[in-house]
């Protein structure tokens, strides 16, 4: 990825992210998979077990509901960190990682 | 506090903030960036230098000061013209700073966001060696304007300071350039000898795509003036040593308001 490459502007959509990046391009992510791809520590460690197939949600992933962004700011120049209804906000997301997640969606 | 959490800080009277940084140790970060900031006063710009170096502050010696009592004094602390911040200020120098990185972090945060820096035109940055708290806490919450890579020729320099490059690029604070220090002895004959070795500041600056900002010499009278309290660009303006810091501030500043593509956009929640 380029370093000139960035994003022009970030805005939700339905039940997604969407992205108008500098090179014309624009890409839309569900926010289930950037949950998933959450890239902190700890969820980096948590996928990179087994699945375990007997998982207890948590209280406040019952009562989150679908993963939705409580609050999304820019951290530097190179990254967004995103707070999710489930208090979970630890990941930061660079730029590389939402253009790569956003792979094949442009229309 | 949660260093994962970094505050956006800014800096509304500070027009450029610029990091002096190397992932090496012992190249002279902290003497390029007071005599940068020296230069840059005697230019006649205002300027602040803050000291991010919390384990190892070295700022306090090279501008003739110690510990204060933080209770009376109030920061920055101005000397020579230049308002100054360190570590250590507060901690006498026989004390160690034993911490781990969050509270390092913490500290970093405070001096740029606690700190009553005025307006200045540059705020220098000296950073501590290698890609850890105090660099990341810096790229991730404060407005830099860009970052100047100091490395000393020999290869041993490099690739450690090659690892500094690469984070800057991670985290996309632009790279300014690169400076040599230690290039070259000049006798009283005039002959230049290359000490640690030649070419290392240009050649990581060709194979990173950023600009050489020149070599500084080494001259006997740049650790006596650091020792003393007195920056050489100060103490000795006509020295070559001075000479070159004089170029490196024109040099810099000039990179430093270039415009930058700046910070992201918002999301639209």
């Amino acid at each position: 990825m380029s370093a000139e490459l960035r994003p022009v502007s970030l805005k939700r959509e339905g039940d997604g992210l969407k992205i108008e990046w500098s090179d014309g391009v624009v890409t839309t992510v569900a926010w289930r998979k950037l949950r998933a791809n959450c890239p902190c520590a700890s969820c980096l460690e948590e996928r990179s077990k087994p699945a375990d197939p007997f998982r207890i949600l948590t209280p406040q992933e019952v009562a989150a509901g679908a993963p939705a962004p409580v609050a999304m700011a820019p951290v530097g120049y190179y990254a967004y960190q995103i707070k999710w209804n489930d208090g979970h906000d630890t990941g930061i997301y660079p730029l590389e990682l939402l253009r790569k997640l956003g792979e094949g969606t442009d229309v | 506090m949660n260093p994962q959490m970094p505050p956006k800080l800014s800096l509304p009277g500070v027009k450029q903030v610029i990091a002096v940084a190397s992932g090496k140790g012992g190249v002279g970060k902290s003497t390029v960036a007071a005599n940068l900031a020296m230069a840059l006063r005697m230019s006649g710009h205002s300027v602040g230098l803050m000291d991010a170096d919390i384990y190892g502050p070295s700022v306090p010696i090279m501008f003739g000061l110690g510990a204060v009592n933080p209770q009376t004094t109030p920061f920055p602390i101005e000397k020579f013209g230049i308002r100054l911040m360190s570590m250590g200020f507060l901690v006498s120098p026989e004390q160690a700073v034993i911490w781990r990185g969050p509270k390092v972090a913490q500290a970093v945060q405070s001096f740029l966001a606690q700190i009553d820096w005025g307006q200045l035109d540059y705020l220098i940055i000296d950073l501590p060696p290698g890609t850890g708290d105090a660099q990341l806490t810096l790229s991730q919450s404060a407005p830099l304007t860009g970052a100047v890579i100091v490395t000393t020729p020999g290869e041993v320099s490099l690739i450690d300071a090659r690892k500094g490059v690469k984070m800057f690029g991670e985290v996309r604070v632009p790279i300014l350039g690169i400076v040599e220090n230690m290039s070259y002895f000049v006798d009283t004959a005039g002959n230049k000898t290359p000490i640690f070795g030649v070419g290392g500041g240009q050649k990581l600056a060709t194979e990173s795509g950023v600009p050489f900002l020149g070599e500084l010499p080494i001259d006997p009278r740049v650790a006596e003036c650091g020792d003393g309290g007195e920056p050489i660009v100060r103490k000795y303006p006509d020295s070559p040593v001075a000479r070159a810091y004089m170029t490196l501030a024109q040099v810099v500043a000039d990179a430093a308001n270039r415009p930058n593509a700046g910070a992201l956009p918002q999301v639209q929640l």
